[in-house]
């Protein structure tokens, strides 16, 4: 349904993709997981025919975003990190001028409202004006927009940022009732869960670059069976490097070391050697195989990093 | 063109919901008019109270007639109402705060001054008041002066009549012609400064003439103040109105709008159409309020409807070409207000055109806003037609024009590069 080629984005003298390809097939839900500033909006924006890449090629639905666009942005559906909103207007306004411009007809744009808010449980304060509802009531509606139109392509761009759990569950069931019914989504977010629980695919993206991509399986098989050991403390690589003979060595820099063990029992000797040699370590952590340990070994840190 | 009623009609809805800028950009011209008008009145003319001046004439000369006639001839009068008391009644009046100065002429003031000893005048002038008592010092002033350079000029000839009269006998024939060889040179020496000047200028008032000829015409500063500040209500509120670009951009919605299947030429078409229905909606309900709350006659509605659409289509214009320079909505609440009080100030709105000089006035004419101001000035003090403003016309038309194509070009521009 969608094939992005090699797509390269500059501004000025920062690289913010360079050069990025995926697929995403009818009805999947796919996700982008990535940092701030990985470049994961430049992408949904290029898709949605905001922005236009500096190279490369985005084709949806057999159409080009270049030479098809106004087509493209018909069946896509698109849901921005920010509240889109205008604030005077009502939820049910706000939804039928953005049904209207997608070529609703008004009672279809009624119906479609209802059945939107319907849908996200906001059709007792629909006639309120947007600034008079809470972050998470504007999130539901900000996604409404994204559906009235029943777009074959839904972007979402972080669309659960700065919620609470309960609007954050609410919005992602939505989402996976909407890749169920046969949407294609394309759903960007920096909460390894999200991703972990909602994405049929998943595509880790860091510097503008995708670093590796798959189903949640194909990607935990990247690190193994092998449990990923943080330790920092005060030491430096040169003191820390004899000690490391026999175990899988993924970072060493001085202060912060990354291994990768078997089982529990190589993590106590490898600490009791740091005590021997009068090392003084300050934390250790251990992650088991996930998408959040595929992160780390990918990127060597952290995604809150 | 439904995607720009969409967006005409939405942005229309979103200022009715909320209208507070929208109206208190009106109140501009409102109080304006109201302010200006109740300070000089509705003729235009300021009224000042008549000014209450106690005298004390202690000498009862002919100097101190010289005084108090000087203060009761016919313009003075008209301005000072001359009271005379006794020393005692004078100071408790002014204590009581009953008059605005008190004058005192000394006893003997008029024989000091021919003996030229040195006199004084006393002027006592009430505290709770600041500007009439200046008038009456500036008078009183001015009478000295007079008295002082009389009595230095003719001195001589006036201390010879004294002596002539002090004596038993009746003057000689000869000393009564050089007596008056005396004055008729000094009075040819000073004669120009104490007759009257051979040219007069000759001061009418322009209102009382226009009454007298039984014409029902006549000057109203509402008339006169209402255009310009209209002009500068009108160009705030198109530029609120067109903010919304730049406020839409940074809100996320104008980026949402491109998302949807519709053009970029679109959303600018929409965006300038709301702001000339909002101007144009403000516009009408301000010259009803100048019809019916100011009473001002509105002149030929067809050259009026004609001017005013001209002036809402030229102050669209350029604001949207101002807006395609614009990247922020701090960028404009720092350089827009500058711009538009710029060129209300050189086209008249603020100080009359009229009152400015002749550089100023040349240099205003560059300004949109005096094209505007002018004619609406001629079509409500005069009854302009459209054949008296077609120049007017032409020229906000024009400039409409010139404005409105670059600017929505500049727009289209911004909009298409994301911002």
């Amino acid at each position: 349904m969608i094939k992005v080629n090699d797509i390269a984005k500059s501004y000025g003298d920062v690289t913010a993709l360079g050069g990025i390809s995926f697929e995403v097939r009818e009805g999947e839900i796919f996700g982008f997981l990535g940092p701030n500033g990985a470049g994961k909006t430049t992408t949904v924006s290029i898709i949605s025919g905001l922005l236009l890449a500096d190279s490369g090629s985005v084709r949806i639905a057999d159409m080009d975003i270049r030479k098809d666009s106004r087509k493209i942005r018909k069946i896509q559906g698109v849901v921005p990190q920010e509240i889109a909103l205008y604030e005077e207007l009502s939820g049910r306004e706000n939804l039928h001028f953005w049904g209207s411009l997608y070529g609703l007809s008004s009672k279809d744009v009624r119906d479609a409202a209802e059945r939107v808010l319907e849908l996200v449980g906001l059709t007792e304060r629909a006639n309120d004006p947007v600034r008079t509802y809470s972050g998470g009531m504007k999130r539901r509606i900000n996604l409404c927009v994204g559906l009235i139109h029943r777009p074959r392509v839904l972007l979402l761009d972080e669309p659960t940022l700065g919620i609470d759990p309960q609007a954050r569950l609410n919005i992602l069931d939505i989402i996976k009732q909407e890749g169920s019914g046969g949407t294609t989504v394309i759903y960007t977010t920096h909460y390894l869960e999200e991703a972990e629980n909602l994405c049929d695919r998943i595509a880790i993206i860091d510097h503008g670059r995708i670093l590796a991509d798959g189903t949640l399986q194909e990607l935990t098989d990247l690190v193994g069976e092998d449990d990923i050991v943080m330790i920092t403390g005060d030491f430096t690589d040169q003191q820390v490097r004899p000690l490391l003979n026999d175990v899988k060595v993924e970072h060493l820099e001085d202060a912060s070391l990354r291994v990768l063990v078997s089982d529990s029992s190589a993590i106590g000797q490898l600490l009791g050697r740091f005590f021997s040699a009068g090392i003084h370590v300050g934390d250790v952590s251990i992650k088991e195989p996930s998408l959040e340990s595929v992160f780390i070994k990918l990127t060597g840190r952290e995604l809150r990093d | 063109m439904r995607q720009v009623i969409l967006i005409v009609m939405k942005d229309l809805r979103r200022r009715l919901r909320s209208p507070v800028a929208v109206v208190s950009m009106m109140f501009i011209p409102i109080v304006i008019t109201l302010v200006i008008g109740l300070v000089f009145g509705r003729s235009g003319q300021v009224e000042l109270p008549r000014i209450r001046v106690l005298l004390v004439d202690k000498d009862n000369g002919v100097f101190s007639h010289f005084i108090r006639q000087g203060m009761q001839q016919e313009r003075l009068s008209e301005m000072i109402d001359l009271v005379e008391v006794e020393e005692d009644e004078g100071r408790s009046m002014m204590e009581k705060g009953e008059a605005s100065a008190l004058i005192e002429i000394p006893e003997s003031f008029t024989a000091d001054l021919l003996d030229e000893k040195p006199v004084q005048l006393s002027l006592t002038k009430n505290p709770s008041e600041t500007f009439l008592p200046i008038i009456v010092e500036e008078v009183v002033e001015t009478a000295a002066l007079m008295l002082d350079s009389g009595v230095r000029i003719f001195a001589d000839p006036i201390g010879r009549v004294q002596s002539m009269f002090e004596g038993e006998s009746w003057p000689s024939g000869n000393d009564v012609t050089g007596l008056l060889d005396n004055s008729r040179d000094r009075f040819v020496l000073v004669g120009g400064y104490l007759t009257d000047s051979l040219v007069v200028l000759k001061t009418e008032d322009a209102t009382a003439q226009i009454e007298e000829e039984g014409s029902t015409q006549s000057f109203d500063i509402f008339a006169f103040v209402l255009p310009g500040s209209l002009l500068i209500g009108l160009l705030f509120i198109s530029q609120i109105a067109l903010r919304d670009i730049v406020r839409e951009r940074e809100y996320g919605t104008l980026p949402r709008l491109l998302t949807a299947p519709l053009e970029v030429g679109h959303v600018i078409a929409g965006k300038t159409l709301s702001a000339f229905v909002i101007t144009a909606v403000s516009c009408i309900l301000l010259v009803i309020i100048a019809r019916f709350g100011f009473g001002i006659t509105l002149g030929n509605p067809l050259a009026l409807v004609v001017h005013l659409v001209a002036t809402i289509f030229m102050c669209t214009g350029v604001l949207t070409l101002l807006y395609g320079f614009i990247r922020s909505d701090r960028a404009a609440d720092a350089a827009l207000p500058v711009v538009i009080l710029t060129m209300c100030l050189l086209g008249g709105s603020m100080v009359p055109y009229e009152q400015m000089g002749a550089a100023l006035q040349e240099a205003g004419k560059f300004s949109p806003v005096f094209w505007a101001v002018d004619g609406l000035k001629r079509i409500f003090i005069e009854g302009a037609g459209l054949r008296d403003i077609s120049l007017h016309l032409g020229i906000l038309y024009g400039l409409a024009v010139l404005t409105v194509v670059p600017g929505t070009l500049l727009l289209r521009r911004r909009v298409k590069r994301g911002g």
